[in-house]
């Protein structure tokens, strides 16, 4: 029987776009289902209204949303709608997915992230499992996906070095704002090693895109230079000039059909108009962000898989991953500064650059010896000022301030002072409270079950990211910064999810098997951070890509 | 439905409904591409208000008002086009109508108290009595929420793009040193012409 397509993508995000991109270029013709309208570079300002004020990459709560399960203080669950709670899942729903507007801080997973499990040992509670492959498998396409994505950077040797099989990265750094200066010294004489953070950001052009414009507006936002190594604009657009790709926007699936011998035949979505359609292919892949592919794996029930998609044996949606750890502050007052430090500090465009990985393994009895920490990632306040604005619209009793003391207040926000963060990176643990099911009672625009999704954390996660805290605290101190406070917590960060899918060799405890297919599913692949069973604690971004390069090698032997 | 409103206790539908409908007719979006900015001219959004623009003037004016004794410079509601924005920002296709409604409802609201107490509208108030009014609505959930609400919009007004109809020559942007990043938004592509609620809109019209 013919197929419409060879290859059929539902989504093209971060996990997506390699796929897409590598079977065009073989000569595949390949579909892309994307559920977002496609914007390009044209369509991307530097707009606070656009891109953090109104819905206008992600759905209306109240047609698309999620409920959310968190934990109560007697240890029950309650949960509550998102277009209730305002508390918003979505990330990118548009051609390219988060990929558009992420910050691309980008790291690699270290050796020992594979084996998180024979490493450490086991944690009471928590579902640590060492992956099916190693570092050794990925690394030719994190090398890959230097190129082919653009990631800059210069590599400095350090303790925790990942082995690399090129000496360096194929772009040089970013242009640096003034204040790493200011870093290098502290970390010199705390005798820490401060490290050039690699970025998903062209510093020169390549493959048709521009290098960055450095207009200080990247995280959050759209590129409009091309940049950025969005998926669409580091892979898309490519995939689509060799003619063998289509890209249909608008379209969202609601299921994928099986047949009486469990293999997918066809792909049913909606289209603009809201109309049902269904298209067929020789095989399917799935990435369409880690919570949408378990809820539409979940919503794929078929004769031989009556609770869905490799949900034989209950694994599905289960052990979903956030990021670990939280993010500090402090304060730069200008008026302790002479006029030419001030006015460098309040440079806006280039990016800080600069990260620490001195604790990413560390030693200490409060952690029974050898722990598994992260990373530390610096960087300037981000510099959308109706977000800074608008927390002082309330007092501290929570009055609300208007009138000449809220111009005061601003004015000293605004003008006072450069604020430098971190952000702590650190696991996520897998465990029983963290997983996806579908909810029973809310449905979205299209009558779709929505996802529901328990957002419980482990304990050792909080330890973890105050002891990292704590240590970036010490540089800001170093530093000379004022008003430093730091805030670690077990909320979810809605931007940085995994799992879900988990990968592995036993069709009883994970969901893909070691080639990121559906255990018993012949033409099923899921290439978004699905896949991954523990998180490592860095940005997720480059792993996907990598893994997803990976993945496309072979299913290019199968099509 | 949604709990945010569920303290405000008369949003009337009918009131509603006539509110938005005059709204719309004082309010033609159409025919403005040529201009570099939403909505209409400075100059035209603050003469011969009537209510409920009026009153919602006054309000911001309060809110945020110009100059001050440390910063002769700063700009107030007015001179950043404040109501300019809240008016295009009412207009934009995404906003809630039952936001929308309940900023309009408020000025009656405001202004039914502010007779039975001081037996005039509000806009004809000194500032103190101003003061001492809002100060009483913020008492009340309801009071409340209209108040943040209006201090958001005009913190919008202040600091987005001047494309938005608020921010006049970037008023805001300059009093507080802010840099702004570029390329900025033409008419044509302000958010609500983007993305999602571009979609929705083609999904309407099929």
């Amino acid at each position: 029987m013919s197929k419409d397509y060879d290859v059929c993508v539902v989504g093209s995000g971060a996990g997506a776009g390699p796929v897409i991109s590598e079977l065009a270029k073989a000569g595949k013709s390949v579909l892309v289902l994307e559920k977002g309208p496609w914007l390009k570079e044209d369509d991307f300002f530097k707009d606070e209204m656009a891109c953090c004020r109104r819905n206008t990459y992600t759905p209306n709560l109240e047609d698309e949303q999620h409920v959310i399960e968190e934990e109560t203080n007697n240890g029950g669950w309650v949960s509550e709608a998102t277009s209730e709670s305002g508390w918003d899942f979505w990330n990118g729903n548009v051609v390219g997915g988060s990929s558009n507007f992420m910050s691309g801080y980008f790291y690699r997973l270290k050796p020992k992230d594979f084996r998180l499990r024979s490493e450490f040992g086991p944690i009471k509670g928590a579902n640590v499992v060492d992956w099916p492959i190693s570092y050794a498998d990925l690394e030719p396409y994190y090398t890959k996906a230097e190129t082919e994505i653009g990631i800059s950077g210069h590599i400095i040797p350090h303790k925790h070095q990942e082995p690399r099989s090129t000496s360096d990265f194929p772009f040089p750094p970013t242009s640096e704002h003034p204040i790493v200066n200011k870093i290098d010294k502290a970390c010199d004489e705390l005798n820490l090693t401060s490290l050039p953070t690699p970025r998903a950001i062209l510093s020169r052009p390549h493959n048709g895109r521009n290098s960055c414009e450095y207009s200080g507006y990247c995280g959050s936002y759209g590129c409009h230079s091309g940049a950025k190594g969005s998926s669409r604009a580091a892979l898309l657009d490519g995939a689509v000039a060799t003619g063998n790709c289509e890209i249909r926007a608008n379209s969202k699936v609601y299921k994928l059909k099986t047949n009486n011998q469990g293999k997918v035949t066809e792909a049913l979505y909606f289209d603009v108009n809201d109309k049902p359609q269904s298209v067929s292919a020789k095989l399917f892949v799935v990435a369409c962000h880690a919570i949408e592919t378990s809820r539409l794996l979940l919503a794929s029930t078929g004769p031989k898989h009556p609770n869905g998609l490799g949900n034989n044996y209950q694994q599905l949606g289960k052990n979903l991953l956030f990021s670990g750890g939280g993010s500090g502050t402090g304060e730069f007052h200008y008026s302790k500064m002479d006029q030419l430090t001030a006015t460098a500090m309040k440079t806006r465009g280039p990016f800080v650059n600069r990260g620490l990985q001195d604790w990413y393994f560390f030693e200490d009895k409060a952690f029974g010896g050898k722990a598994k920490g992260g990373v530390i990632d610096f960087l300037l306040r981000h510099p959308n000022p109706i977000a800074k604005a608008m927390s002082m619209r309330f007092n501290n009793d929570d009055s609300l301030n208007w009138g000449q003391p809220l111009k005061r207040d601003l004015k000293t926000v605004f003008t006072g002072t450069q604020d430098l963060r971190f952000e702590v990176f650190n696991d996520w643990l897998p465990t029983d409270n963290c997983f996806v099911s579908l909810d029973t009672n809310i449905k979205d625009k299209w009558g779709s079950a929505v996802a529901k999704v328990r957002v419980g954390y482990h304990e050792h996660d909080l330890k973890v990211g105050a002891f990292l805290a704590n240590k970036a605290e010490s540089v800001l101190q170093q530093m000379g910064a004022d008003n430093i406070r730091s805030s670690i917590s077990g909320s979810p960060p809605a931007n940085l999810v995994a799992g879900g899918c988990r990968f592995g060799d036993d069709i009883k405890t994970s969901v893909l098997n070691a080639d990121c297919k559906v255990h018993d599913v012949d033409n099923l692949y899921v290439t978004d951070g699905s896949f991954m069973p523990t998180g490592g604690s860095v940005p997720y971004t480059w792993t996907i890509y990598a893994n997803a390069f990976r993945v496309a090698d072979i299913i290019k032997q199968r099509v | 439905m949604n709990n945010r409103y569920s303290n405000f206790p008369d949003i009337n539908r009918r009131q509603f409904i006539q509110a938005i409908a005059a709204l719309s007719t004082s309010w033609p979006m159409t025919g403005m591409a040529s201009l570099n900015i939403l909505g209409d001219s400075h100059k035209d959004t603050y003469k011969n208000l009537s209510d409920p623009w009026l009153t919602l003037a006054s309000v911001q004016e309060h809110l945020f008002p110009a100059g001050d004794s440390l910063e002769q410079a700063s700009p107030g509601a007015q001179d950043i086009a404040a109501l300019r924005f809240l008016r295009n920002m009412l207009e934009a296709p995404d906003t809630d109508s039952e936001e929308k409604a309940f900023i309009l409802n408020g000025v009656n609201w405001l202004n039914d108290l502010s007779l039975k107490n001081n037996q005039t509208k509000f806009t004809q108030l000194n500032t103190e009595n101003k003061e001492t009014i809002l100060r009483q609505i913020e008492t009340s959930n309801a009071g409340s929420r209209w108040l943040s609400l209006m201090l958001g919009y005009l913190i919008e007004a202040l600091l987005s793009d001047p494309v938005y109809g608020g921010n006049k020559d970037q008023r805001g942007w300059k009093w507080l040193e802010h840099i702004p990043g570029f390329p900025t938004p033409s008419v044509d592509k302000v958010y609500f012409k983007l993305g999602a609620h571009a979609s929705a809109k083609r999904r309407t019209k099929a």
